[in-house]
């Protein structure tokens, strides 16, 4: 199954070109297979994305191409073939994906997680006040109303859900944005403008600078035509097309011009090959809808923790209406039984904190520049174990800049800060003055003006990369470049050309007295070499002997082994005699020397790597996660970098160092030495994916270099199937199945296109690498975090659990209502468990090792026994006391509480005896049972307040931690405390709430449980940190 | 697929056999015996540490408490109002005055009830002064005597079926008792038929008055054999009425400003609602 995945990439890869129009059926064929690409295929579709491989549109000629699509490229098609075509192959635009309605996505809400245990509570709170209404037309309307609250819990929560939900946004939203308007067309021999929707295979259109090509073209004939293919290659620099074939991959050849990029400058015209869906774009946008989004770390996590709780509950509830019924007790009175125990076990509250945690984070992570679009990716990110990085633009800045300079037989280093502040080489020597002032001279580049206040390094260029940098260089060194410019006049240049492979210009100097021209040329080093046959050193010329010019090969194979692009610097000083000053240069005639020239330098450069860089990739390695650099750039540089960050550490090596080092050939080097390695995609290509597991699994430290961007799909793939969490960086259109497929998807908001973005699941602002470290930091700490917030919302659980089961077996009057519960938790425990998620790191969280996915659960059996079992029951206990308190206190002992249920409950009873011979209406004890309900909540809120400071730390005393450096911690206990006492005497009088006006000295009756709940974990806590590994810390660290 | 699925379900089998009992390891359900027998002591000392605990401060809960007056009474501020003999479910009595079946478990329950008010049982308690609170400050609270004669036909001295043989049957009202409650004013039992001309009632002791002489009520542990005061109600259907007679009857506390009868969701503060449904 995976082979026949690989070979479906490989159709992207080469690019599927042209669907005949005869061919249709084929075509729809393929596109289901691509969006099924996960489900076994017959063998003869196989053959057919094969067959498919071969169409060759960019190699046919003009006529070939004419005959084929039956058009006619001055005339065009007519409007009766065009309509035909149209009615055949359908409109000119990308399918939107089949989207689930809004109304299911809101029913999914609806049923999801515990909705549908309160779903049933509800259900059965009707049936219970049917039964009654049934037998009684003047029952209480009591069941009745709880079936609606619960009702309306599960209805406000999953709209909750709902609107977090409906935030992150479609996919297939920008494609659509992507296509053209209008389109040029020529139909019946005439030019007529008409929506681009409308356009057919074989239609001939013209397409000018500025816009946005309407269809996969085949260039015709081309005026000085350049595209951005950025948003489906990766390249960011603009690439030239012609009518030429120029290469046999779609790709990469000039004729070419694919739907949705954008035409930067001249005109071209073009005949239609592919439209809509059938168009490379439109496959891309298929294949990413067509990659499922993962479910992500988190959302399986909670998933697991949903199943677990519901499991104890289900399975509590159904034992306990099994009790009941044999017990006696009337089916009825089981159910209502049933109701309380679920609502008791469901903590209502937590999704909904979760959710609002994790925006929480999320909130915190666009502070530091990462911008989370679908909230459960917060959590991703710290539990990433391998991370797929770009190089451009995330490992690095993104601009060439000057790396190293050699002059004088020396190797110079060159500051690469992103703010060249610092340039330390030595620039005494004459050379340099030379060096720099052709450097300055040789420049086309320019400022555009109006920047003076802009620092340099910002300023915007118009030039290509390697002037810009130059330029920039030069007026950080040496101050106003165009002012040097202005006084050593220009009198004629030769542009950079690939024929020539050097540029040219000659000036008259700023020395008054000396008349000389200066010619001074740059270009390839040995192309400058062969020009020269002095050679500058220490300001003196120099022949160039045998020598220096080995000097110079060995420093430009060291510059060029950097994966650097080197350039060569020489100047000539024209003898005035020959030259006067009103010498008229020829640029075409070349009137002038160009050679024995004087060399003087090479300068190499870079895209260096941002300088937070190799600092973010150690913390990535400490924090046990495997970088892996994806480049399509060449190997030679992609390991510079590699090594220059870190992602190839300075100690390993790869085989071909091995074996330049033991100088032996690659193949007799053991593997096993290698630490590193770089693929190409070329290599990569022909792997199976076990030869792909294989070189995963055994080296830490792996570059792709060359690398195609589908294939970048074939690497997460690898990669997730050792179980890995994988991150993945990304900016073009061409990225966004990787990004869609990897467990979290990072598009560039700089250079990132929109569909990245929308693939993607997080946004980085400044495209820097480092903010993903930050990102994992977060990650891991909200892992963290909210395993205490659920384990301080399990705990009372019990203690809501408890009085039912007690109730039912031992028949008190019922310690605490079904409502009462529902205020505990969506109302005073929210904002502690919240408040939980702003608790700073115990340890260094980015020294451990990434959770593994199976193992290290969020919700493990030790956090769940312990808050229930231990926590829990204290908690229980406590809160137990105080309804016990205010039941003996109002006349009723403990003693006669046993067994009472029956009378105490029975409407007709009116003189029920307490133990001091008085008697009780119904009422009457109605409303004692209510100030129970109200105590019982007092009883757990204190505790409550106590678990919420033990939850602060798993492993450290809360005194290490510090009491009060989480200020919300606070919020959250005055808030529960608050509430209740609102609840109590606010709303106390309101009988629908079942609440009373508590007498202030039962407030205080759990607090010596409190304190015993904080003093037994910290004792847990000091016997986890004394005896690490013990018996004691397996079973009671969670 | 399906072949995978058939895989990890024996997998999983296999699975959980070995977490039933693992041989290699020794252990069973994830735990070596000696893990269990750790588990399971720690349980032991931990939970009986905090039944031990709960047991202290409950126990240390009740030392608080007083033996003969509850510490608060503010849940009860008013007395309730209640009827004898009980019947089966709502306060519905339905009996037939020629089927001595129908109505002997509410004469058996009114014999019982009024045992203690037997003038045998009565000779050791004291005969108070009428109409006045009998205040006491104990040691030895004194219970009044509360003679069956006040209740005329309903005592059942002369009348051992309490009216139910001959259609006009007897139904006891009587007021909680609460610790310390001292009626204000001439308290009475005042009843009505809310069906007007089916049935005449009439209230023993005469226009049904409760003496202050029994008020107040010192608990059950100090005021021994204290006897509640009773009002009977006695139900003479007319004789014009049909084969079934029914009548509502509605009874109330009067006279007394600081005991209730209107309470909004306590339908029996002070009042009590009941129907007679007597069969030829």
């Amino acid at each position: 199954m995976v082979k026949k995945t690989l070979e479906i990439y490989s159709v992207e890869l080469s690019g599927t070109k042209d669907i005949d129009q005869t061919d249709k059926g084929d075509g729809k064929e393929k596109y289901r297979g691509l969006k099924n690409c996960f489900e076994p295929k017959k063998n003869h579709q196989k053959e057919e994305l094969k067959k498919e491989l071969d169409l060759d549109d960019h190699k046919l000629s003009i006529k070939e191409l004419e005959k084929k699509y039956g058009t006619n490229i001055i005339t065009g098609l007519s409007s009766t073939q065009a309509a035909e075509l149209l009615a055949q192959n359908g409109p000119n635009a990308l399918t939107p994906p089949k989207e689930t309605p809004e109304i299911i996505k809101f029913l999914k809400q609806m049923v999801g997680g515990f909705s549908i245990l309160l779903w049933i509570g509800a259900i059965l709170c009707w049936i219970a006040y049917g039964i009654q209404y049934s037998m009684n037309k003047s029952s209480s309307l009591d069941n009745a109303y709880l079936g609606c609250v619960l009702a309306l819990v599960v209805i406000l929560t999953g709209i909750f859900a709902y609107y977090q939900e409906a935030k992150s946004t479609n996919i297939m939203a920008t494609f659509n944005k992507m296509i053209p308007q209008q389109a040029l067309v020529i139909r019946d021999s005439e030019k007529k403008t008409i929506p681009a929707e409308q356009l057919v295979v074989g239609d001939i259109v013209e397409i000018k600078g500025g816009d946005r090509i309407p269809a996969d073209i085949r260039l015709l004939s081309v005026q000085g035509c350049k595209v951005d293919n950025s948003s489906l290659t990766g390249e960011s620099e603009p690439q030239a097309r012609s009518s030429e074939f120029t290469h046999d991959n779609a790709l990469e050849t000039k004729n070419i011009g694919f739907y949705s990029t954008t035409c930067l400058e001249g005109t071209a015209t073009g005949m239609v090959i592919n439209t809509g869906d059938r168009t490379i774009i439109g496959q891309i946008a298929s294949l990413a809808s067509g990659v499922g989004n993962e479910k992500t770390p988190i959302a399986i996590e909670i998933e697991h923790f949903v199943h677990i709780v519901g499991g104890v509950a289900i399975s509590i509830g159904i034992l306990f209406f099994i009790i009941a019924v044999s017990l006696k007790y009337h089916v009825l009175d089981s159910i209502i039984f049933l109701i309380g125990i679920i609502v008791a076990n469901v903590p209502e509250g937590l999704l909904a904190t979760v959710t609002v945690t994790l925006s929480l984070t999320a909130k915190r992570m666009a502070k530091k520049n990462c911008l989370v679009k679908n909230l459960e990716a917060v959590e991703t990110l710290g539990s990433t174990s391998v991370i797929c990085s770009d190089k451009t633009g995330t490992l690095t800045q993104n601009r060439m800049t000057v790396a190293h300079l050699w002059f004088d037989n020396q190797i110079f280093i060159a500051d690469t800060s992103e703010d060249h502040s610092n340039q330390v080489f030595d620039q005494s020597s004459g050379t340099w003055a030379s060096l720099s002032k052709i450097i300055t001279l040789c420049n086309r580049a320019e400022f555009r003006p109006g920047q003076e206040s802009v620092p340099i390094m910002k300023r915007v260029v118009v030039g290509d990369a390697s002037e810009t940098a130059l330029l920039k260089f030069s007026e950080v060194i040496l101050g106003d470049v165009m002012e040097i410019r202005k006084r050593n006049h220009k009198v004629a240049e030769i542009p950079f050309n690939s024929t020539n492979k050097f540029q040219l210009s000659i000036h008259k100097t700023d020395d008054p007295n000396d008349k000389r021209f200066l010619l001074v040329m740059k270009g390839a080093p040995e192309r400058i070499l062969e020009k020269c046959s002095t050679i500058m050193v220490n300001g003196q010329e120099q022949p160039l002997d045998k020598s220096t010019a080995e000097a110079f090969h060995t420093a430009y194979m060291e510059l060029g082994g950097l994966g650097e692009r080197v350039l060569g610097f020489c100047h000539l000083y024209l003898p005035a005699d020959e030259f006067p000053e009103s010498y008229s240069f020829d640029v075409d005639t070349m009137n002038f020397p160009t050679s024995n020239l004087c060399f003087v330098g090479l300068l190499s450069m870079i895209d260096p790597p941002r300088s937070t860089v190799p600092d973010a990739v150690t913390k990535c390695r400490s924090a046990g996660i495997k970088v892996i650099m994806v480049t399509g750039d060449h190997p030679i540089t992609a390991k510079a970098i590699a090594k220059s960050v870190g992602i190839i550490s300075a100690n390993s090596e790869t085989v071909e160092d091995i074996a330049k080092r033991l100088h032996i050939a690659v193949e007799q080097v053991n593997k096993r030495d290698a630490k590193a390695v770089v693929v190409t995609g070329t290599e990569l290509k022909d792997m199976s994916p076990e030869q792909l597991d294989e070189l995963l699994t055994n080296y830490s430290e792996i570059v792709f270099a060359r690398t195609s961007p589908q294939q970048k799909l074939i690497i997460v793939e690898g990669c997730q199937r050792q179980n890995a969490v994988v991150a993945v960086t990304g900016d073009g259109v061409n990225d966004s199945p990787a990004l869609k497929k990897a467990d979290i998807g990072i598009a560039m908001g700089i250079a990132g296109s929109d569909a990245a973005k929308n693939a993607a699941d997080m946004v980085l602002l400044d495209d820097n690498f480092a903010s993903i470290v930050t990102g994992v930091e977060e990650g891991r700490l909200i892992f963290d975090n909210l395993k205490k917030t659920i384990a301080y919302t399990l705990t009372k659980n019990i203690a809501e659990l408890c009085p039912f089961l007690i109730y039912i077996i031992v028949g008190l009057p019922l310690p605490i209502g079904t409502i009462t519960i529902l205020f505990i938790d969506l109302g005073t425990d929210i904002i502690p468990s919240i408040a939980l998620a702003y608790e700073k790191a115990e340890s260094d969280i980015m020294n451990r090792k990434p959770r593994h996915k199976k193992k290290d659960r969020l919700v493990n059996q030790q956090l769940a026994i312990y808050s229930y079992l231990h926590i829990g029951l204290m908690q229980a206990v406590g809160a137990f006391v105080v309804y016990f308190t205010v039941y003996a206190q109002e006349g009723f002992k403990p003693s006669i509480l046993a067994d009472l249920r029956v009378e105490w409950e029975n409407g007709n009873v009116n003189d029920l005896e307490d133990s001091y011979g008085q008697q009780w209406t119904w009422y009457q004890r109605k409303y004692l049972e209510w100030t129970g309900y109200t105590a019982f909540f007092v009883g757990i809120m204190v505790q409550q307040i106590a678990d919420v400071l033990i939850r602060k730390t798993r492993r450290n005393s809360i005194f290490q931690q510090g009491l009060f450096r989480n200020k919300v911690i606070w919020l959250g206990i005055a808030s529960q405390i608050i509430i209740a006492l609102i609840l109590s005497y606010g709303l106390g009088s309101v009988t629908a709430l079942n609440f009373t006006m508590l007498r202030p000295q039962y407030w205080f009756v759990a607090v010596p449980y409190a304190i015993l709940i904080w003093v037994y974990d910290e004792v847990r806590k000091l016997f986890i940190r004394l005896y690490p590994g013990s018996w004691w810390d397996k079973n009671m660290y969670y | 697929m399906t072949k995978k699925e058939k895989k990890s379900f024996n997998q999983s089998l296999a699975e959980w056999k070995l977490f039933i009992y693992n041989p290699t390891t020794g252990e069973f359900l994830g735990r070596t015996a000696k893990s269990w027998g750790l588990i399971l002591l720690f349980y032991l000392v931990f939970y009986g540490f905090l039944a031990a605990l709960f047991s202290f401060t409950m126990w240390a809960m009740l030392q608080t408490l007083n033996d003969e007056v509850p510490k608060y009474r503010d849940q009860i501020p008013s007395p309730g109002l209640m009827v004898f003999p009980k019947p089966v479910t709502a306060l519905e009595y339905s009996f037939s005055a020629s089927d001595p079946e129908s109505y002997q478990r509410y004469t058996e329950d009114l014999r019982n009830f009024l045992k203690p008010y037997d003038l045998e049982e009565q000779k050791n308690l004291t005969a108070c002064p009428d109409r006045v609170l009998f205040v006491q400050k104990g040691p030895i609270y004194h219970a009044c005597q509360f003679p069956l004669a006040l209740l005329e036909a309903c005592s059942g001295v002369d009348d051992p079926e309490f009216g139910y043989s001959r259609g006009n049957p007897c139904i006891l009202v009587k007021m909680n008792r609460i610790i310390g409650l001292k009626p204000q004013g001439e308290p009475r039992i005042e009843c009505i038929s809310k069906s007007e001309n089916t049935a005449a009632l009439s209230t023993y002791p005469p226009n049904g008055a409760i003496d202050l002489k029994y008020f107040p009520y010192y608990g059950k542990k100090l005021h021994v054999s204290y006897l509640q005061p009773l009002v009977a109600v006695q139900v003479s259907f007319n004789a014009s009425s049909s084969a079934v007679k029914e009548v509502t009857v509605e009874c109330k506390i009067d006279g007394s400003p600081n005991l209730k009868n209107q309470d909004d969701r306590d339908k029996f503060l002070g009042r009590v609602v009941f129907k007679i449904t007597a069969r030829a």
